[in-house]
């Protein structure tokens, strides 16, 4: 490639080995797709039976009075905040009322729920392990 | 390699080993013209510094030691760290035509040559004399610039954007979140997933669970 130059430009021998292999190449017979998704499934009879759940649904807030927009103004200086740590989650979230509950005399280590210890992920919509979505 | 892996690659910059760096900026016609592909100097020598040992920018008011200006002091314009250099505006000037055609001879103006980083010296805020300059850190935990002469803090310059915008003067468009509105704190952090809080939000219930599915 060190011989190529801009002024120096001359064809070389050889198929091109290095583009990457897509469905545009090859023999017509060649399948392979460009990653797209599929909406459902081939039935009897030649027809497509579309599965809803397949299908992408954007969930979109109402936004009347939402007060952050695209761009952010110059004299904004850098946020000072640090992305959410495990620990610092628990800490603002669950330690207050775990605290409260010490204090009061009526902390029952068996009974961890009520502060959202989740025993099982069983029977949860969103799974956080194995993860079940795909965020 | 072929054309297409080649106009792929033009994007990202490569230099050829022991590319000499001039005051053009690589990818300029001015530097293709200096150094056309497939020339090959002998190589500079060129004194490593670190960024962090780095002392001068843009805006900084330092003093010539040697060369034709010597004793003068101006103000730094631009920074090569390839080759070490610092052009200061209007000093250390030789002369040369611009704009010349067939029948004009040309515009005479006086152009600047870099000065290397140990001909020039940072120049004391206060009383403006040349000082040597260290990096210490203040009470605070910032990295400043410290004149070991006479211990004082020489503060970063402030050195007009390229894009010619002053944040100071900044008016905010249709599209611009304000300053207090992007410094605002809402996050209440909750024990739920942002699926289950915009589910919350917008009142969607789903009573359907997936298929237990089991792997290997």
């Amino acid at each position: 490639m060190g011989l190529l130059g801009a002024a120096a430009r001359c064809v070389v021998r050889g198929a091109d080995r290095m583009s990457k292999w897509t469905s545009k190449r090859g023999p017509r017979t060649f399948y392979k797709s460009r990653g797209a998704k599929g909406t459902g499934y081939l039935v009897r009879g030649g027809k497509f039976l579309l599965v809803k759940e397949q299908v992408p649904e954007l969930v979109v807030p109402d936004l009347t009075g939402f007060k952050l927009k695209p761009y952010v103004n110059y004299r904004a200086p850098a946020g000072t905040d640090t992305p959410l740590t495990a620990e610092q989650l628990f800490r603002e979230a669950v330690a207050p009322a775990i605290e409260k509950d010490f204090r009061a005399g009526t902390f029952d280590p068996e009974r961890l729920e009520k502060y959202g210890f989740e025993p099982t992920q069983e029977g949860k919509l969103f799974q956080l392990y194995p993860k079940n979505f795909p965020r | 390699m072929r054309l297409s892996a080649l106009l792929a690659l033009a994007s990202k910059v490569t230099l050829p080993p022991h590319y000499r760096h001039g005051m053009s900026r690589p990818g300029t016609m001015a530097a293709k013209r200096r150094n056309p592909p497939g020339s090959r100097r002998p190589p500079v020598v060129v004194e490593p510094i670190s960024d962090e040992d780095w002392h001068l920018f843009c805006g900084d008011r330092v003093e010539i030691l040697e060369g034709k200006d010597a004793g003068k002091q101006g103000k730094v314009v631009q920074v090569i760290r390839e080759r070490n250099w610092v052009v200061l505006e209007g000093l250390n000037t030789h002369y040369r035509y611009i704009g010349r055609t067939a029948d004009f001879r040309g515009t005479m103006i006086p152009s600047e040559a870099p000065l290397l980083h140990n001909q020039v010296k940072l120049v004391d805020p206060v009383d403006r004399k040349p000082t040597e300059v260290e990096w210490r850190f203040t009470e605070a935990g910032e990295r400043v610039r410290v004149s070991t002469r006479s211990g004082r803090i020489i503060p970063k310059p402030e050195f007009p954007r390229a894009d010619g915008i002053i944040p100071e003067t900044w008016i905010d468009g249709p599209k611009d979140t304000s300053v207090e509105d992007a410094l605002e704190r809402t996050y209440v952090p909750r024990l739920k997933t942002l699926e289950e809080e915009v589910m919350e939000a917008m009142g969607i219930q789903e009573t359907r669970r997936h298929k237990k599915v089991y792997w290997y």
